[in-house]
């Protein structure tokens, strides 16, 4: 009884295991279509980011294939198609899925999983097939010094992260000179950090204080105890989601207030506020996009850029029908769309979906979609995208730096723990 | 000044001690009984936080009301796995028994995944804090080490008082002699498994007192290593050794930041981790009985 | 005893599947990268086994010795690749310094560690490996949390191309190397004295004490040895075909998991059982993320659950059971 139960369960893995690979093989390709390939993070660590960059994906495909009209080859307009796996946010998978999608779909493109270190563990494989790799998920400058060919960033290199909000408190508060800075002990986290600390000093700041935390902290009092000692005007820090979160409230629990203050990843997104309500009142972070930046096709004519891509709006709703769920895109999902659009332009100016030819295309583009400006130095890394500095102001994200882009003015200094506690919320000067 | 944020440390320390304590008792109580690690204890604990987390939000239940509710919930999952799985492994290697549990937590990880999400989420309890001077406690603190100390103190009693809590004692002293003295150890087995998720699941309750935020299917995993330590502290086999052992981590987790904090040049925060899992080592070489020796 | 000829007959269905493996990664477009995530699986349950087969101790921080040999491999690369003409030569001292640090690092812990045995021996390696991390973050050596990245010097030192074709190929076949010699290891081992003392020791440690056997000298020879081969797959797997290192990512305890699980596939103590339980467990999470990506360890948790349950002694030790008195016995061990 039971060696068959365990005869047909081996049978089923056999199965299962190497049948489908040669229906797949045996699949003709077509020229008809341009494939993207990602092997996507849609379980395990960075599953929340993963769905995100899915759904911007799938809504920018949308929009090039239905509104667009496809995208124009030889006088053609060839529709896009969308091939993912997920890789469960682990580097084995990545490197399978990556030789998958190139040899057996015949991708034309690759995009990144999310995190630095699962794209630099894709990286010698795409190079290897001179594949164009399209970076949407690793922010880490080193990636770009690495030498590789076929690799392009669309989110910003993480040196930037706080240089806007520093450029900003510089601008509107001359007098406010400590800054502490307490980020997460991880390689994006300390490479934000270094580009903060680096900034701040140029710009004239004391830095007070200089810690980091250890990542999947749960507790943070002693270090946020030793921050309160040193009295500084404004802190920024932060890490990943779940570490904001705790560092929000931990210095609401720990009564510890000061001007401003800035967490990466955490602070933007819509889950921060409805996990700290009135406690994230003022609270600001820095964003690669947001929903309600004021970037249009008038917006891009004046600085003299080509625009493509859906309005803000058309992205957000077709995020959701890509999705199948109510929920609003973040920065994840819109630098994975912008950058179907960056391939988009790429493959229509050379013409061609060779990836040398793109690869050398994308090194020439510049644009502006509802993601913002998009340019790449000779290395691969953006330069053309500037961060918003957001802010937490009665419930919603209110865009306050750059001036250029602002929805709303800035609510600095924000209120206390305790005023916030008696529901006092952050209002503009 | 360094004294004072020292003091402070210590307290923030007491008051977290007393509910990783308690965390870790359901863990210590498991192996102590059926010589199984859970290595799915920060699941559990993770199911506690949702079930706090869903009663507040969409109910408006207070987390002390929770407290009952976990528990229910954690002893009914304890009878399910104990039936359905664990009841075939209790003579397997541990290998087998490991892995089972590992398995069993990816299980609660993926399911609560797909109810809700893998957003991280939170709470908002305000009940006012008390501002000691060196330091600020919020009352849900407060709350969650009292809650802490009476579940401590009830399972005491129960241990001691009742006719299942002297049988499981002495399984835990020794089966074939309890099964010999007439004692359902099939039984106490059963019970020991559903008590120890239950309080685990009621201990996830209580942590989220503390840190309401950042709730998600994957918070247990650092959970999960924090207890290891404190289980060893308290001699892994004892319940209330894993009580104390959660008031002594707590203090040097909170304690050793402050005078890591005077070498210049290191990362202070990674270095209170890299302290608790040295002393779990020096404990387990030259007491593994635990700190306080278990009777 | 066994004849000289058969001694060694049990190799040839490991041999062979890894064999077939090599040939179908060749010849069948796009399976190459399949095959080297395969040969991983297989490699890292082989090189697991030889320690966890054979005593039944769980070292759930084994991982902690692929991270220092990742250490290794590139601490060989980042220092050393400012020196002129080196070339491959530089692989090969990064091998050799990945297998002295798995060394050192398993002499040390199995010095003090395999004192302990059972739920307590597994905990202290977790403490040994989570330590470890820590320290390196909070002490800030080999650079700390930023950790190592060196496509741009392995560039340097061997060229694009070359470097190129190894980070995508030949650390897959050191990794294939590796999975074999740790087989052979595995049957010599199993077949010499330091076999049968484990096995007694597996069976009872306290009786094997008690007949004189040297206890403490075998289990630290399977102990170093698996270490080893766990230091040499770190340098090829997570540093040559992953040119960086951060410490979050090599200490991750879930590959001890993952290596157990391979193990119990197979088969704990036997020598085809991590070949199996590798192809089982890398195909099927394989084909379950393409075909339901999102949902596969929903799927493979209860799995788990249920071939521990229902097969213990896994799929070859089922296999053993059935074919023992069958001429195929001799093949399978």
């Amino acid at each position: 009884m039971k060696r068959s139960i365990f005869k047909a369960l081996f049978v089923i893995f056999i199965l299962f295991g190497f049948l489908p690979a040669y229906f797949t093989l045996a699949e003709a390709k077509s020229p008809e279509k341009i494939l993207i390939g990602h092997p996507a993070c849609l379980s395990g660590k960075y599953a929340k980011a993963g769905e995100q960059a899915l759904g911007g994906i799938k809504a920018c495909i949308d929009w090039v294939n239905n509104v667009y009209g496809g995208v124009k080859l030889e006088g053609k307009k060839v529709p896009l198609k969308y091939k993912y796996y997920d890789c469960e946010s682990k580097k084995e998978a990545v490197t399978s899925f990556i030789g998958r999608l190139i040899t057996v779909d015949k991708v034309n493109v690759v995009f990144s999983p999310y995190s630095s270190g699962l794209t630099l563990r894709g990286a010698p494989v795409t190079e290897s097939h001179g594949m164009l790799y399209m970076d949407h998920g690793g922010a880490n400058n080193k990636i770009f010094r690495q030498g590789f060919r076929y690799i392009v960033q669309t989110i910003g290199p993480a040196t930037s992260y706080h240089q806007g909000t520093l450029n900003m408190i510089h601008k509107i508060d001359p007098k406010a000179k400590k800054v502490a800075l307490a980020y997460e002990d991880s390689e994006f986290a300390k490479m934000v950090m270094h580009g903060a600390e680096e900034h701040a000093k140029k710009l004239g700041f004391d830095i007070v204080f200089k810690r980091t935390y250890p990542k999947g902290v749960t507790d943070l009092t002693p270090l946020l105890s030793a921050l309160k000692a040193t009295k500084p005007d404004f802190i920024i820090g932060g890490g990943h989601f779940e570490d904001g979160q705790l560092f929000n409230r931990q210095m609401a629990d720990l009564d510890i207030n000061s001007n401003a203050l800035s967490l990466i990843a955490a602070a933007t997104l819509p889950a921060f506020y409805k996990a700290l309500t009135n406690m994230a009142e003022g609270v600001m972070g820095p964003s690669h996009w947001e929903y309600g930046v004021k970037y249009s096709a008038k917006e891009a004519k004046k600085v003299g850029l080509d625009w493509i891509g859906p309005s803000q709006d058309e992205f957000v709703t077709l995020f959701k029908k890509g999705l199948g769920k109510e929920i609003i895109p973040d920065y994840h999902a819109a630098e994975a769309g912008a950058q179907v659009l960056a391939y988009v332009l790429a493959a229509e100016k050379a013409n061609s979906v060779a990836p040398d030819k793109v690869r050398a295309a994308l090194g020439d583009l510049k644009f502006m979609s509802f993601y913002g400006g998009w340019d790449v130095d000779d290395t691969g890394l953006q330069v053309g995208h500037s961060m918003v500095a957001v802010q937490w102001q009665m419930g919603k994200r209110i865009i306050v730096w750059p001036e250029e882009a602002q929805t709303g003015g800035v609510a600095y200094p924000m209120p206390t723990f305790a005023e916030k506690a008696k529901g006092k919320v952050a209002v503009p000067r | 000044m360094l004294l004072e944020q020292l003091i402070g440390n210590l307290i923030q320390g007491l008051v977290l001690g007393a509910v990783y304590g308690m965390a870790t008792m359901g863990l210590s109580l498991i192996f102590g009984v059926l010589k199984v690690v859970n290595v799915g204890h920060g699941a559990f604990i993770m199911v506690g936080a949702f079930i706090t987390l869903w009663l507040f939000n969409a109910l408006g239940i207070n987390p002390i009301l929770a407290v009952p509710v976990a528990f229910i919930v954690g002893m009914g999952l304890g009878l399910l796995f104990y039936y359905t799985i664990m009841q075939r492994l209790i003579k397997a290697p541990e290998l087998a028994t490991l892995l089972v549990t590992f398995a069993i937590g990816i299980l609660l990880e993926e399911t609560v995944k797909l109810i809700f999400g893998s957003e991280f989420r939170g709470y908002n309890w305000a009940v006012g804090k008390i501002n000691l001077g060196i330091t600020v406690l919020p009352m849900t603190k407060i709350y969650a080490c009292i809650g802490s100390v009476v579940i401590a103190l009830l399972l005491y009693l129960w241990f001691n008082k009742t006719r299942a809590g002297s049988a499981m004692r002495s399984v835990v002293e020794d089966s074939e002699g309890a099964r010999v003295c007439g004692v359902n150890v099939g039984g106490t087995y059963a019970l020991s498994f559903a008590l120890g998720l239950g309080l685990t699941v009621a201990s996830g309750v209580l942590l989220t007192m503390f840190i309401p935020v950042g709730i998600n299917p994957y918070m247990g995993g650092g959970y999960t290593l924090k207890a290891f330590v404190i289980a060893v502290l308290g001699g892994l086999a004892s319940p209330y050794g894993a009580f104390f052992g959660g008031l002594i981590f707590g203090l040097i987790e909170n304690g050793s930041y402050t005078l890591f904090a005077l070498i210049p040049g290191v990362e202070p925060f990674a270095l209170t981790r890299f302290l608790s899992f040295a002393m779990l080592l020096v404990i387990l070489l030259i007491r593994p009985t635990g700190l306080l020796r278990a009777k | 005893m066994k004849k000289e000829s058969t001694k060694y007959y049990p190799l040839i269905p490991v041999f062979a599947a890894y064999l077939v493996l090599f040939l179908i990664g060749r010849n069948v477009p796009g399976m190459w990268q399949l095959v080297a995530m395969l040969l991983f699986y297989c490699a890292l349950g082989q090189a697991f086994n030889i320690f966890l087969g054979m005593t039944g101790y769980v070292d759930f921080g084994y991982v902690a010795f692929m991270g220092v040999g990742t250490y290794g491999m590139a601490l060989a690369i980042t220092k050393l690749a400012h020196i002129e003409g080196l070339g491959i030569a530089i692989i090969i001292i990064g091998f050799v310094m990945a297998l002295f640090m798995a060394t050192l690092l398993s002499l040390a812990v199995g010095a003090v560690a395999l004192r302990l045995r059972g739920a307590y021996f597994a905990i202290a390696t977790i403490g040994v490996n989570e330590g470890l991390r820590f320290f390196i973050e909070g002490a800030r050596i080999w650079n700390g949390s930023e950790g190592l990245i060196f496509t741009a010097q392995l560039n340097q030192i061997l060229g694009r191309e070359t470097a190129s074709t190894l980070m995508t190929f030949w650390a897959d076949i050191m990794v294939l190397i590796i999975a074999v010699s740790a087989a052979f290891i595995t049957l010599y081992y199993i077949r010499s004295k330091i076999g049968y003392a484990l096995t007694a020791l597996r069976e009872d440690e306290d009786a094997a004490k008690v007949m004189g056997i040297n206890v403490t000298k075998y289990k630290i020879i399977a102990f170093v040895t698996s270490a080893c081969f766990a230091g040499l797959l770190g340098a090829a797997s997570w540093a040559l075909k992953t040119p960086y290192v951060f410490p979050p990512e090599v200490f991750e305890i879930h590959y001890t998991i993952e290596a157990i699980i391979i193990v119990l596939l197979g088969g704990s103590g036997t020598l085809l059982g991590p070949v199996v339980g590798g192809l089982i467990y890398g195909i099927s999470k394989y084909y379950l993320s393409i075909f339901i990506p999102g949902f596969q360890l929903l799927i493979f948790a209860p799995i788990i659950i249920i071939i521990i349950v229902l097969f213990p002694e896994g799929v070859v030790g089922m296999l053993k059971n059935r074919f023992k008195d069958s001429a195929l016995a001799q093949f399978i061990i």
